[in-house]
């Protein structure tokens, strides 16, 4: 798959029927202060992928994620929900399919304890207390939270604050969660358990799993799929080794190459090793910088 | 989170919320059913009893109650002032206006003040039963699950109260945190300093301030994400409360009958 550039005014067509969960069709948003949130955005998400939006700070990436979830509604153009198109109150109700893990966990946990706040949203599905109570432990066990059911979430930590975060939008088991700045304020090793889950998320739950970022580095290690978002639309996408080996188009989108994959450029041009490999991931990236030493 | 108090005379919540979770007192095994009769049994007996040797008995039973329930009981002491600022502002002045056996007198600018065994015994009266009731509710709160206080918050009070107790109780311990950041950031640059009362409340006025916008904002946030997870406005809590075995009830109907039977000799005045 190459690079899609797309420009303003451009068809925003279906990518694959079988597999694609939600679409965005050329979906417009102004703020009630007159500036744009998203212009033309054309987004489309799959099952069982993971796709990154990639833009620097302001360039609509959370403006997108609301309304995946129908939190703000488009002023123009279209949602579609398995090829079908969404009318009036049908766009308020995309929360049961698209689940948020917001920035800041703190504003997300409101209830009193980590169950009650997990089994928020599996109740307003329906759900009996019993049946949502089920799907909460499932769900803090299926994160690695299990332990933390009865804990308060004034005293949990940044970590596990976001790991029942996540457990709270996998008990409604929506067909496509959408993280925004997913390992943003978390130390290493927690960045790293939820990096894993995402990757979790989309092998053992079929889950299409989107990540709003600016850190290119965790998009490199993780995402199918490269969204370059800037000033409130799409305007390219591809997979990793195609996006992240084109400076020029990462320059564009206010973004720096993930630092891997410049180590291994930066090791070429120091070798005078010509790039014909573009690996992406840390293993990647490895057997390719040991290839380089083996050839000089 | 910052774990350190605004003011020792203020109950930390982090502190109560630590001890209610703890579960190490005997206290923690009853049920909460039981120490909100408890409670209700404790605020009608300050009510009805005026006896102050009564009172003075009550409040003792009830703090000896919070130190065999292991609890810290320098920092209660430190609590009770604003309560007895409270009790003091409220009869203070009425104290010299009792008519009774004059203990005391002065005269201040042409006036004569007079202090009667009734004055103080006023005073003595509503302290008495003002920290009773502060103890016993600290007790309360201290020896029960915060996950059973939202249960019975939730089953008692109507809706919308309900909900404003049951999403109130943790952004007040966010609140809280955000005043203790802003305050250190505040320290950290020289700030603080008391240079004179104007300066000092002015920006104390500039950190409140500040915190109410910044809980605005949260607020929305907050509803933002709620709404996300179909939030249409109502929220139960979800723990079961032990219910009171047949001792609790019990021993909750002897001091009931205890209360009815004493009335009458503990709600004669007088020493």
């Amino acid at each position: 798959m190459a690079i899609l550039r797309r420009e303003s005014g451009q068809a925003c067509p279906v990518a694959d029927p079988d597999r694609e969960i939600i679409h965005v069709d050329c979906a417009g948003h102004t703020y009630p202060d007159g500036s744009i949130g998203i212009h033309d955005m054309c987004f489309h998400v799959l099952s069982q992928e993971i796709v990154a939006l990639c833009g620097p700070n302001g360039s609509g990436k959370s403006t997108l994620i609301e309304h995946l979830n129908g939190l703000l509604i488009p002023s123009e153009g279209k949602i579609l929900v398995h090829g079908k198109v969404l009318a009036g109150a049908e766009k308020s109700g995309l929360w049961r399919v698209v689940g948020v893990v917001f920035q800041q966990s703190d504003d997300q946990l409101f209830a009193p304890t980590v169950l009650d706040d997990v089994m928020f949203g599996p109740l307003n599905l329906g759900l009996t207390r019993a049946e949502a109570g089920r799907r909460a432990e499932e769900a803090l066990g299926a994160v690695g939270g299990a332990h933390l059911v009865h804990r308060l979430p004034n005293y949990l930590s940044g970590g596990e604050k976001r790991l029942v975060s996540i457990a709270g939008i996998l008990a409604m088991m929506p067909q496509v969660i959408a993280f925004d700045e997913p390992t943003s304020d978390l130390d290493p090793v927690h960045a790293g358990k939820i990096e894993q889950i995402i990757l979790d998320l989309k092998a053992r739950f079929g889950i299409g799993v989107v990540i709003a970022t600016h850190d290119l580095d965790l998009a490199a290690r993780i995402a199918d799929r490269i969204c370059l978002v800037k000033a409130g639309s799409v305007f390219a996408e591809g997979p990793p080794e195609e996006i992240f080996y084109d400076p020029d188009l990462i320059r564009e989108a206010g973004l720096k190459v993930p630092s891997g994959i410049q180590l291994y450029l930066d090791a070429c041009r120091a070798t005078g090793t010509e790039p014909v490999r573009r690996p992406v991931t840390r293993e990647e990236i490895v057997a390719a910088l040991k290839e380089i030493r083996g050839g000089r | 989170m910052s774990t350190s108090p605004v003011s020792s005379h203020i109950p930390d919540l982090n502190l109560i919320t630590w001890y209610a979770e703890r579960q190490e007192s005997f206290l923690s095994r009853v049920s909460p059913w039981t120490k909100v009769a408890l409670l209700v049994l404790v605020v009608v007996a300050v009510t009805v009893v005026r006896n102050p040797v009564i009172l003075l008995g009550l409040y003792l039973a009830v703090l000896a109650l919070y130190i065999l329930a292991r609890l810290p009981v320098g920092k209660l002491f430190g609590w009770y002032l604003f309560p007895l600022i409270f009790v003091l502002s409220l009869v203070g002045i009425l104290a010299w206006t009792q008519p009774g056996t004059p203990v005391m007198s002065f005269v201040i600018a042409g006036f004569h003040l007079t202090l009667t065994d009734q004055g103080i015994l006023l005073v003595l009266n509503l302290s008495e039963k003002t920290l009773t009731t502060v103890t016993f509710s600290l007790l309360f709160l201290m020896t029960t699950r915060y996950e059973y206080l939202t249960g019975m918050i939730s089953r008692i009070f109507p809706s919308p109260l309900d909900q404003i107790f049951l999403m109130a109780y943790r952004f007040f311990f966010l609140t809280l945190d955000m005043v203790g950041s802003i305050l250190k950031a505040v320290r950290s640059r020289g700030g603080g300093i008391v240079r004179g009362i104007t300066t000092h409340a002015t920006l104390f006025a500039e950190v409140f301030g500040l915190v109410f916008i910044r809980s605005f904002d949260r607020a929305e946030r907050v509803q933002k994400a709620m709404l996300a997870r179909g939030y249409t406005g109502s929220f139960a809590g979800a723990t079961r409360i032990p219910r009171p075995g047949i001792a609790e009830i019990a021993a909750l109907v002897l001091c009931a009958l205890a209360l009815v039977a004493g009335s009458p000799v503990a709600s004669a005045g007088g020493w």
